[in-house]
């Protein structure tokens, strides 16, 4: 499979009031076409902001290094006008919140009319035609009419989904969904899943998925990367990641979910918790983040950072004390 | 069976919508009973809109109810004049989901916690002091916070002290709002553990409202469900998560992914389609009709009353379970 | 030791620094903060060290260095039409002006801020009282009420202290409300609530301390209002007498000499403008300071 999207050693450094921050370090993702790769990660791990790292969509002060190949070109070096002729057309974005995302002076069609008109030169009845097309791929019934409504006259999985629409209004190669669900109840969010799922298959797109939520993972990945401050700590195919994670932190989130079956009441099937807080990282580290939390750290831990090395057939992690295949998997 | 701690009955509670979305009578909570035993920890689930935090506001008295009666310990605090109430008060306490904004932000841990032995005249200083030492370990923070500003404690630690505010007083019961939706999962772990500790010990009985299926699962002896306003099912855990009878409450255990990309993938569940319709304009007969895949004319006319579905108590409100006991009985 | 043995434990991580602390840092960031600051401290200053500073008297007149121009032997900033010493006119003048500024302020918000929180927090009838309180006050110009008090009772500086105040009431009335009313729906004073804390506290140690950084904002931009206000006042007559100087009246009598003698009606003028924008950049600077977003 061709790569479609190749990130390599990116590194991202912010500006907060208290100095810089080194939201993403030395990180290398690819995507391949019609693959869809999840970053997963909590709060703070830096997966949004690669993400948005891809489309240049940072603060002006961000400094970004790395490169990021798209379709044969680094897209962190190409001039802005040929960068907005991507954004948009070959990569589109979904964000979380579908109560800001849209313009709430403009119809729908007003909205997905724009990108049509400077992407695609479609105007008047041709983009109609082809926004209410868009709307019944998502769909959204009666898509003639609710071109006419207005973002606050629809609700949050209406919107959420029109967000998608606009999304695909130019069938592009990658499509980035940033906590797509996060902000929408389960059962909006069982829908928006089997419509993107639908589509993906349909369409055939990549998609890079952003989430913390394991579950939306688990129903939608082909591969999964785990994040934690700021690096990957983890690459693999979904179901090895699942049933055998071998970095301690994936490890740790998996005993973490209160998931189908676990009562409080069975003494084995208590939560587990890991302790301390996600670091923010604003110097180098010469150690790996994660070992003050970790249960399987040693002193190595402490003073050298742990490379991606590959542990098994297409499945790399950065640990110097992965865990065991046996033992390993989340609770069932 | 001893005296229910809590005892709802019939509750209902009407607002007035802001006169821009009409000025009409809104029914937030439209016919709502329920129980909670001693030491019983009792999940309502529910997603937005659904009324639960409502039940929970009214429970509280934060709210004063429409209609209905609510029993604490077999006095009915529904209409209770203040001053009368407010010793009863120490017996109910609640924890809210927001860390950021439950907690005074100019009030030390110390003042938060002893505020509530202040409010009922239980501080003599040396003992609250004492206490809020003790209370504040037994949350599981490190004496040290005692001096600090919430500004200065992470969501985790937050929730923590807003637990210690609530039990500093050793209620008999707890309402948690759904104290762990806004924490990363690894925090939330910590959190859900440690209620589950101090139920153990300290015997509270607990209303848990929450729209995450899996931490109900996971922390309830009992659950109800709960969709505009009204209880569709409940039962006890292994009932409502074992043998869901409502198409609601099925959809929504079908709705929340599973971390499990082969369970995932290849489990049988039906998707409901649409939303959950507004409360300013609720469909006639039973509230879900235009989303059941199951229903028919009836349902839209005539709105379902409770069915006994086991003699334990598991319950549920639709025409078609209360059509299959009748077929059952009249088969037997 | 495996993590699920350990018990909940968490360490404390001091996250941020406190918030306390900081703020004089953050302050110094801002120039014109601190210069409206400095411009503050000085007026402040000079009201207070007036005697000391002053050589001659603002009162007495000497009509043998009538109208002097500025940069005369003796009078740095000139004399006026009676030749009194207009430096020291103005440096005593500061006081009246202050006086006014400061505790019409005052005592606006010791009124305001009661009843707005009252009608914020409790609502219903309370609230309708208080907003047609407001509303009362709002339908007289507030010259009218000067003029009437003084009408009455005879011009002062304690009726225009009291003019000013009733005028600056339905702002103060207004935010103190809009803070309660936002305030009471925050988890923390619902928890209070819940917890069976007494109403009294509640709106003594959850809702007024929370409220103090827009109450100080408005009092820093109250001020100098209250000062273009009464030096107003005194330019009409009412408010201090001649011959105690107020920059007002200062200006006042400085009317028929403009066009030859400037000078008294520009410095008083000058001083005026510059301890409105002093005042104004500090409320700039502190609500920017306790605006969380800007942290």
């Amino acid at each position: 499979m061709a790569d479609l999207l190749a990130i390599q050693d990116l590194e991202v450094r912010l500006f907060d009031r208290s100095g810089v921050v080194l939201a993403v370090r030395d990180v290398s993702l690819t995507i391949g076409e019609g693959e869809v790769v999840a970053l997963v990660g909590e709060s703070g791990c830096g997966k949004s902001v690669t993400a948005l790292a891809v489309l240049r969509l940072l603060p002006t002060d961000a400094r970004i290094s790395g490169s990021v190949n798209f379709a044969g070109r680094d897209l962190l070096k190409l001039p802005l006008k040929d960068l907005r002729a991507v954004r948009g057309r070959d990569i589109a974005m979904v964000f979380q919140e579908p109560m800001t995302s849209l313009n709430p002076s403009f119809t729908i069609g007003n909205q997905i009319g724009e990108v049509l008109r400077l992407h695609r030169g479609l105007r008047g009845k041709a983009a109609r035609d082809r926004a209410a097309e868009l709307l019944s791929l998502v769909r959204i019934g009666a898509p003639e009419e609710r071109l006419r409504s207005f973002p606050h006259q629809l609700s949050g999985g209406m919107r959420q989904r029109a967000m998608i629409a606009m999304a695909l209004a130019c069938d592009p190669k990658l499509l980035i969904l940033d906590e797509p669900t996060t902000a929408l109840d389960v059962t909006t969010q069982a829908q928006i899943l089997d419509i993107v799922r639908d589509l993906q298959k349909r369409l055939g797109m990549s998609i890079l998925l952003i989430t913390h939520d394991l579950g939306v993972v688990a129903d939608l990945a082909d591969r999964v990367a785990v994040m934690y401050a700021g690096n990957k700590v983890e690459d693999a195919e979904v179901h090895r990641l699942f049933a055998a994670p071998r970095h301690p932190y994936t490890a740790g989130l998996l005993r973490a979910l209160p998931s189908r079956g676990r009562r409080a009441g069975d003494a084995q099937q208590r939560l587990v918790e890991i302790p301390g807080l996600v670091p923010v990282l604003r110097e180098p580290l010469h150690a790996c983040a994660f070992a003050p939390r970790c249960p399987r750290n040693t002193d190595r831990c402490a003073k050298e950072p742990p490379e991606l090395s590959p542990c098994e057939e297409g499945h790399t992690v950065a640990c110097f004390h992965p865990e065991p295949l046996a033992a390993a998997g989340p609770a069932r | 069976m001893s005296e229910p701690v809590l005892e709802v009955e019939n509750l209902r509670m009407e607002f007035r919508a802001p006169r821009s979305a009409g000025g009409k009578r809104v029914q937030a909570v439209r016919n709502v009973s329920l129980t909670v035993g001693e030491g019983e920890i009792l999940g309502l689930v529910g997603e937005t809109g659904s009324g639960k935090t409502t039940v929970g506001k009214c429970v509280v008295r934060l709210l004063h109810p429409t209609a209905g009666r609510i029993s604490f310990l077999g006095r009915d605090i529904t209409t209770m004049p203040a001053q009368t109430l407010r010793p009863i008060r120490s017996q109910i306490q609640m924890v809210f989901q927001d860390p950021y904004s439950s907690l005074d932000p100019r009030m030390t841990v110390q003042q938060i916690v002893q505020e509530p032995l202040a409010a009922h005249g239980r501080s003599s200083r040396q003992d609250a002091r004492a206490l809020v030492s003790r209370t504040v370990e037994r949350v599981g923070l490190s004496s040290h916070v005692l001096d600090r500003y919430p500004n200065e404690l992470s969501g985790g630690q937050r929730q923590r002290v807003g637990l210690a505010r609530a039990l500093v007083l050793e209620p008999r019961l707890l309402i948690a709002d759904e104290p762990v939706s806004a924490l990363d999962v690894s925090v939330r772990a910590g959190i859900l553990n440690l209620l589950v500790d101090l139920q153990r010990t300290m015997g509270f009985s607990c209303l848990f409202i929450t729209h995450d299926l899996s931490v109900a699962e996971f922390l309830c002896d009992r659950v109800a469900v709960m969709y505009l306003g009204e209880i569709v099912e409940v039962g006890t855990r292994d009932e409502v998560f074992g043998d869901a009878r409502h198409p609601y409450t099925r959809s929504l255990l079908g709705a929340a992914p599973l971390p499990d990309p082969l369970l995932q993938r290849t489990r049988e569940r039906v998707i409901m389609p649409g939303e959950p319709p507004s409360a300013l304009d609720p469909p006639s007969g039973c509230s879900l009709n235009p989303r059941c895949p199951l229903a028919d004319e009836r349902c839209s006319r005539e709105a379902p009353k409770s069915t006994r579905v086991s003699p334990s108590g598991h319950l549920a409100r639709c025409h078609r379970v209360e059509e299959q006991l009748d077929l059952e009985v009249s088969h037997a | 030791m495996s993590i699920a043995t350990m018990p909940g434990t968490e360490p404390t991580v001091v996250l941020a620094q406190p918030s306390r602390q900081g703020w004089w840092r953050r302050f110094r960031r801002r120039p014109p903060a601190v210069i409206g600051l400095a411009g503050v401290v000085i007026v402040v200053l000079v009201a207070v060290f007036a005697p000391f500073l002053a050589h001659y008297s603002p009162i007495v007149s000497q009509f043998g260095h009538v109208l002097e121009g500025p940069f005369s032997p003796g009078h740095i900033l000139g004399t006026d039409e009676l030749g009194r010493d207009e430096l020291s006119r103005l440096i005593y003048g500061s006081q009246a002006t202050l006086e006014v500024g400061v505790l019409a302020t005052l005592l606006a918000m010791a009124v305001a801020i009661p009843i707005g929180i009252a009608a914020g927090y409790y609502r219903g009838a309370m609230d309708m009282i208080a907003m047609r309180i407001t509303d009362v006050v709002l339908a007289f110009p507030f010259l009218l009420i000067a003029v009437g008090l003084a009408a009455i009772f005879g011009p002062s500086l304690q009726n225009v202290i009291l003019a000013l105040g009733i005028a600056q009431l339905p702002g103060s009335v207004r935010i103190a409300r809009a803070e309660a009313m936002a305030l009471r729906e925050q988890d923390f004073v619902q928890a209070a609530i819940v917890t069976g804390v007494k109403d009294r506290v509640i709106l003594f140690r959850h809702l007024f301390p929370n409220m103090l950084s827009p109450l100080l904002v408005q009092a820093s931009v109250s001020i100098p209002a209250a000062i273009l206000g009464s030096a107003l006042l005194s330019y009409l007559g009412l408010g201090v007498q001649p011959p105690t100087p107020s920059w007002g009246n200062m200006l006042a009598s400085a009317q028929t000499y403009l066009y030859n003698d400037p000078w008294i009606a520009i410095f008083p003028g000058v001083a005026i403008f510059l301890t409105t924008l002093s005042f104004n950049l500090l409320g700039d600077g502190l609500r920017d300071l306790f605006d969380p977003s800007m942290r």
